[in-house]
């Protein structure tokens, strides 16, 4: 049974489609979640965030969004996301629209992630310059604005700017390699 | 377009993807994207890799008691028929009171652990109170501007002659259904709201009380009921409803 197959039976109603759903992804859900808030309990609360909201809006899921598996972490990290912002001030004026992360970087359905390509990404992020990868993890991980980022290292932030672009570009090219 | 322009594009979509760009720039690109194949499979691969970094983390899976826990914890009916329907305004008080609520839950926030928590719930049940009343209306408003939309004046019967209520039909988009001085139900039985457009009635859901003596229902149109001639018919019946009308009937019309 296809993930799309399960949404369209949650749509429906079928609590046993979302168990089906959730012994399938909790796992990354729950990884991604961690890694983000680096908290067992607040990545668990994440874990039900996700699956209920799922629950409450499979019927407004559109297939040609995304991959089911991709909706739920851009739903998880965007929750995680605003978890962490919760927990810190932040600076005036300073907010990235969460919307868009999750407007903008879902995959799209006929070109799924294989394990092996998110293998190669994990690889080459371990694999980039320090003051690259520290960048790059803020913004996608932490939720930091390139400005924040900027304050936080004390970096003009064009240079963070460059960072940020060229960790991604070599990133980008070990989903091919 | 000039290749400068591309350039700069070009350079802008990983943070594109990433989220990182101003209204304005987004719109830029978005422009840009629609002329250009090259930044469109671009942004294709960024958007990939997004996806792959959300899976940079190894999966670890969540303690066994998380299961039950989230599973236990889904509430919200996903499917009308036959739950009792949010009639249209109630949803408006209960955003209100939920509002108090997490007024009421910031002011007594004395251990900060436990009371984040009672937040969280809160504000995730608000949500989902706002995204049911917002639901309603569309559809109330869907139904109500339908080409096929038909009224239905329904009239009272046997111990609800006072009673009157208007139905709007439209084999499309759904019923909407708002019954006035309705007597209260005899104990322990509600209202059911029935479609019967040929065959056996169908189910279209419970009445939702909205104050008293009025009653309201707004929902998809239930399956089986072709496009002709329907009667909308009222009945008394245990709470839940039933899959068949056997209680009295209260209002009944056809159109």
């Amino acid at each position: 049974v296809s993930d799309f197959h399960l949404v369209g039976r949650l749509a429906a109603g079928d609590k046993e489609a979302i168990a089906e759903l959730y012994d399938r992804h909790a796992a990354r859900v729950f990884a991604l979640a961690r890694r983000i808030l680096r908290s067992d309990s607040d990545a668990e609360d994440v874990v039900q965030d996700v699956f209920s909201q799922v629950w409450r809006t499979a019927r407004r899921y559109d297939t040609a969004r995304g991959t089911v598996a991709g909706w739920l972490l851009v739903i998880a990290r965007t929750r995680a996301i605003d978890r962490l912002r919760a927990r810190r001030i932040r600076p005036e004026g300073a907010d990235t629209p969460l919307e868009t992360i999750a407007a903008a970087t879902v995959a799209p359905p006929d070109q799924m992630v294989s394990d092996e390509q998110a293998d190669r990404v994990r690889r080459a992020l371990a694999r980039l310059p320090d003051d690259q990868r520290l960048a790059l993890e803020l913004a996608y991980f932490e939720g930091f604005t390139q400005s924040e980022i900027a304050d936080r290292l004390g970096t003009p932030l064009g240079t963070i700017k460059t960072r940020i672009r060229t960790a991604l570009i070599t990133l980008r090219r070990s989903l091919r390699a | 377009m000039s290749a400068g322009r591309h350039d700069a594009i070009s350079a802008m979509l990983g943070e594109y993807a990433l989220g990182h760009l101003s209204a304005e720039e987004r719109r830029e690109v978005e422009a840009h994207l629609l002329a250009c194949a090259a930044c469109t499979s671009e942004l294709r691969e960024y958007t990939l890799l997004m996806d792959a970094m959300a899976r940079t983390p190894e999966p670890v899976s969540p303690p066994a008691a998380l299961r039950q826990r989230v599973l236990g914890g889904l509430v919200k009916p996903q499917t009308p028929d036959p739950k009792p329907q949010i009639p249209l305004l109630w949803p408006l008080a209960a955003a209100a009171a939920v509002v108090l609520g997490v007024g009421a839950t910031l002011w007594v926030a004395r251990d900060g652990r436990r009371a984040e928590a009672d937040l969280r719930a809160t504000i995730v049940e608000l949500e989902q109170r706002i995204e049911q009343f917002s639901g309603q209306t569309d559809l109330a408003l869907s139904i109500l501007t339908a080409g096929d939309m038909r009224p239905i004046a329904l009239a009272g019967q046997q111990d609800a002659v006072a009673s009157a209520a208007r139905a709007y039909w439209s084999p499309t988009r759904g019923l909407l259904i708002v019954a006035d001085r309705l007597p209260t139900p005899p104990p322990g039985r509600i209202y059911q709201v029935w479609l019967i457009g040929g065959g056996a009635p169908v189910s279209a859901g419970l009445l939702g009380s909205q104050g008293a003596e009025r009653g309201m229902l707004i929902v998809p149109p239930p399956p089986g009921i072709a496009a002709g001639m329907v009667t909308v018919a009222v009945t008394d019946e245990p709470p839940g409803g039933l899959a068949a009308p056997t209680g009295a009937m209260r209002l009944v019309g056809a159109a």
